[in-house]
C-alpha cells in the first residue's frame, strides 16, 4: 500500500510540476481578453510570421536534410565521424551564442557577410536572417531522426528493388521514403516545433522588428515587459501550438521502421 | 499500471480543482505576487537587524552581466546591497561601486542592469533589491503607485539627452538628421517599452514637428531594422558596424573611448531630457545601507562619477 501511494506521489510530483506552470497561464488570463488581444496587430503579424518562417525553415531542412542524410548514411567517406558531431552541435550549442556566431559570420560587417552586403544583399535584421537561425538550431532534430532511420532500415528491401532494375533514384523515392516516412514525418514535426520555439538566435542574428522579424517568442518576451495581455496571449498560442505538435508526433511515431 | 493511472488522476484532480478557478480569474493586472523564489526571512520592514544569510557568490559589479534574464534573488547581508539599475549606467558602474565602497568601508553594491522595463517587472512579480535606479519617471510613478518605494526616498538622480551614433567609419555617409530619413539607411532603435525608446519616438516627434516633416519621421521609422530590449543593445550592433546610426543616451557616446563612434547630436529644444530616480525599495531588508547608497548617489562623489561619464546634472527647476 505504502509502495503505491508513494509511486503516485512521485509521479503527481512530476505531472504537477510540468504541468502547472502551463495551467497557470491560462488562469492568468480571462477567455474574453485572450479573444480581443488575438485581434491585436502585433499578435496577428507575430503570428504569421512565425508560422511562415516555420515552415520555410521545414520545408529547407526536409529537402536538403533528406538526401544528405541518406548519402551520409550509405557511404563511409573521409570526415564521416566530424559530420555526425557537427550535426548534433547545434543540439548542446546555445541558441544565444548559435546568433552571435550567426551574426559575426553573415552580418554586413561579418566575415563572409561582407561580400553579400558589396553585392547588395542584406542577410542580418532579414526574415532571412530568422529562417537561417532557426533552420541552424532546428536541423540537427531532423537529421538526426533520418539518419537512424536509414540506418536501421533493412537493406534488403532497397537490395532487391535495385536487383529488379530500378534506379536508386527510383528506390529511394518508391521504397525508402515510404518505409520511414511515419519516422521523417515525426521527426518533421519536432523540428517545426523548435523552430517555431527559436528565441536566442534570432533576437540576436534577426534583431526585432514586428511584421519582419518579430517572431511569437520575440513578442511574448517584449509583451511581458510592456503589455501583459500580448504576452500572456502569444504564450497561450504556442502552448496550443505544441500541445498540436505532441499529439501529431505521438500518432506518428507508432509505425515502426522494418528493421534488419 | 496501476500506480501510475492514480498519479495521474491524482494530477488531473488538482488539475481541475485549479481550473474550476478559471472563470473568476483575474485580469493580467500588475498584481505583485508576494512570493520569493528563496527563503528570505521576511524581516519587519523597519527594523535594521541584521539578517541571516544564505551564502551567495555576490559578483563583482563588472562582472554583471546586461544579460535579460531574470534575476537571481540575492538575499542581503548587512552592508550589501543589491542596486536594480536601468542599463544606460553599465559603464559607469564599476567605478560607482568601487567609490561606494570607498565611502563606506565594509559596504559592497551589486549591480542588476537591464532595461528599466524588465526590472520594474522582475519587481513586480516578487525579486529581491534594496534600491531601484529608474531611467523613466512614468515607471518610477508605475512603482510608486504600486507601493513598491519607501516613502521619502525617491529622488532625482540624474539626466540624459538623446543623441544619434554611427559607426566610426560613418558606412552610409550620414551628415545630418535629415539624412537618417535616406532610403537604404540601416536604423537600431529601443523597443518603445524602454525608457530609451519612448525618449527617442518623443525627440524624433518634436524634430518632425519643428524643423523636418511628418513624411521624414515615418521614413526615419521605416529605416528602422531592429528594435532593442535595452540601450546598450543599441550600442552593440553600432560597434558591430551592423547597423548605419543608431539613439543612444549621451552619456554612451561620451564615456567610449575616443573614435569608437561618430555623433550627430539632436538639438536641446527638440531632445528628450530623460530624468533617472533612485529611491528604496519597501521589501529591502537592510534599508540602512540602501540609505547609505542612496547617500552615495547623490553626494558630490557620486554625481562626479555620472557626470564623468556623460551624465547631466539635475536642473534646478
Amino acid at each position: 500500500m505504502l509502495t503505491l501511494i508513494g509511486a503516485a506521489v512521485l509521479i503527481a510530483s512530476v505531472t504537477l510540476y510540468l504541468a502547472l506552470p502551463v495551467a497557470a497561464l491560462f488562469v492568468r488570463i480571462t477567455p474574453d481578453l485572450f479573444f480581443s488581444t488575438l485581434a491585436d496587430p502585433e499578435v496577428a503579424s507575430a503570428l504569421w510570421l512565425s508560422l511562415f518562417t516555420s515552415t520555410v525553415s521545414l520545408a529547407v531542412v526536409i529537402l536538403v536534410g533528406t538526401p544528405f542524410a541518406y548519402v551520409h548514411c550509405r557511404n563511409a567517406y573521409p570526415g564521416k565521424v566530424i559530420v555526425d558531431t557537427l550535426i548534433d552541435l547545434p543540439l548542446v550549442l546555445p541558441p544565444a551564442v548559435a546568433g552571435v556566431a550567426l551574426l559575426v559570420l553573415w552580418g554586413r560587417a561579418g566575415i563572409l557577410g561582407r561580400y553579400f552586403n558589396i553585392l547588395g544583399v542584406s542577410i542580418a535584421f532579414t526574415t532571412l536572417a530568422v529562417i537561417m537561425a532557426q533552420i541552424f538550431v532546428a536541423s540537427p532534430f531532423y537529421l538526426r531522426q533520418a539518419k537512424s532511420l536509414f540506418e536501421q532500415l533493412d537493406p534488403s528491401y532497397e537490395q532487391a528493388a535495385l536487383t529488379l532494375g530500378a534506379s536508386p533514384l527510383r528506390t529511394f523515392a518508391l521504397v525508402t521514403l515510404p518505409l520511414t516516412a511515419g519516422g521523417l514525418v515525426s521527426g518533421a514535426v519536432m523540428t517545426f516545433g523548435r523552430a517555431l520555439g527559436e528565441f536566442g538566435a534570432t533576437i540576436m542574428f534577426a534583431g526585432n522588428l514586428p511584421g519582419v522579424t518579430q517572431t511569437m517568442p520575440l513578442a511574448v518576451y517584449v509583451g511581458m515587459e510592456g503589455n501583459l495581455s500580448v504576452g500572456l496571449t502569444i504564450s497561450i498560442l504556442l502552448v496550443l501550438i505544441s500541445f498540436a505538435i505532441m499529439i501529431a508526433v505521438r500518432l506518428l511515431a507508432q509505425r515502426e521502421v522494418p528493421r534488419a | 499500471m496501476k500506480i501510475a493511472s492514480l498519479g495521474i488522476i491524482l494530477g488531473m484532480l488538482v488539475l481541475c480543482a485549479l481550473f474550476a478557478g478559471c472563470t473568476t480569474s483575474s485580469t493580467p493586472a500588475q498584481a505583485p505576487v508576494t512570493a520569493v523564489a528563496t527563503a528570505v526571512p521576511s524581516a519587519p520592514a523597519a527594523t535594521l537587524q541584521p539578517v541571516a544569510t544564505i551564502a551567495l557568490p555576490i559578483s563583482t559589479p563588472a562582472a554583471v552581466a546586461t544579460t535579460s534574464t531574470p534575476a537571481p534573488v540575492y538575499t542581503a547581508s548587512e552592508g550589501n546591497v543589491v542596486a536594480y539599475t536601468a542599463a544606460s549606467l553599465k559603464g559607469v558602474s564599476s567605478k560607482l561601486a568601487s567609490d561606494f565602497e570607498a565611502m563606506y568601508p565594509g559596504h559592497h553594491v551589486v549591480f542588476n542592469l537591464d532595461g528599466t522595463q524588465a526590472l520594474k517587472t522582475q519587481v513586480q512579480n516578487g525579486a529581491y533589491a534594496d534600491v531601484f535606479i529608474s531611467a523613466s519617471n512614468a515607471y518610477t510613478t508605475e512603482l510608486t503607485k504600486g507601493g513598491y518605494f519607501v516613502e521619502g526616498t525617491v529622488k532625482p538622480l540624474t539626466s540624459n539627452y538623446v543623441i544619434v551614433i554611427l559607426p566610426a567609419n560613418n558606412p552610409a555617409n550620414i551628415q545630418s538628421l535629415a539624412d537618417l530619413a535616406k532610403p537604404g539607411v540601416k536604423i537600431a532603435m529601443e523597443d518603445k517599452t524602454v525608457p530609451a525608446g519612448t525618449a527617442t519616438i518623443e525627440a524624433l516627434a518634436n524634430l518632425a514637428k519643428s524643423t523636418y516633416n511628418p513624411a521624414w519621421n515615418t521614413s526615419v521609422f521605416k529605416n528602422v531594422v531592429t528594435y532593442e530590449t535595452s540601450e546598450p543593445g543599441v550600442a552593440t550592433k553600432i560597434s558591430l558596424g551592423e547597423v548605419d546610426a543608431g539613439f543612444v543616451y549621451e552619456s554612451t557616446y561620451t564615456a567610449a573611448p575616443k573614435g569608437t563612434y561618430t555623433a550627430i547630436t539632436i538639438p536641446k529644444k527638440d531632445n528628450y531630457l530623460q530624468i533617472y530616480t533612485i529611491g528604496i525599495l519597501k521589501g529591502s531588508t537592510n534599508k540602512g545601507a540602501a540609505a547609505d547608497f542612496e547617500n552615495f548617489m547623490l553626494s558630490s562623489v557620486g554625481q562626479k562619477d555620472l557626470r564623468d561619464y556623460g551624465f547631466r546634472a539635475i536642473s534646478t527647476t
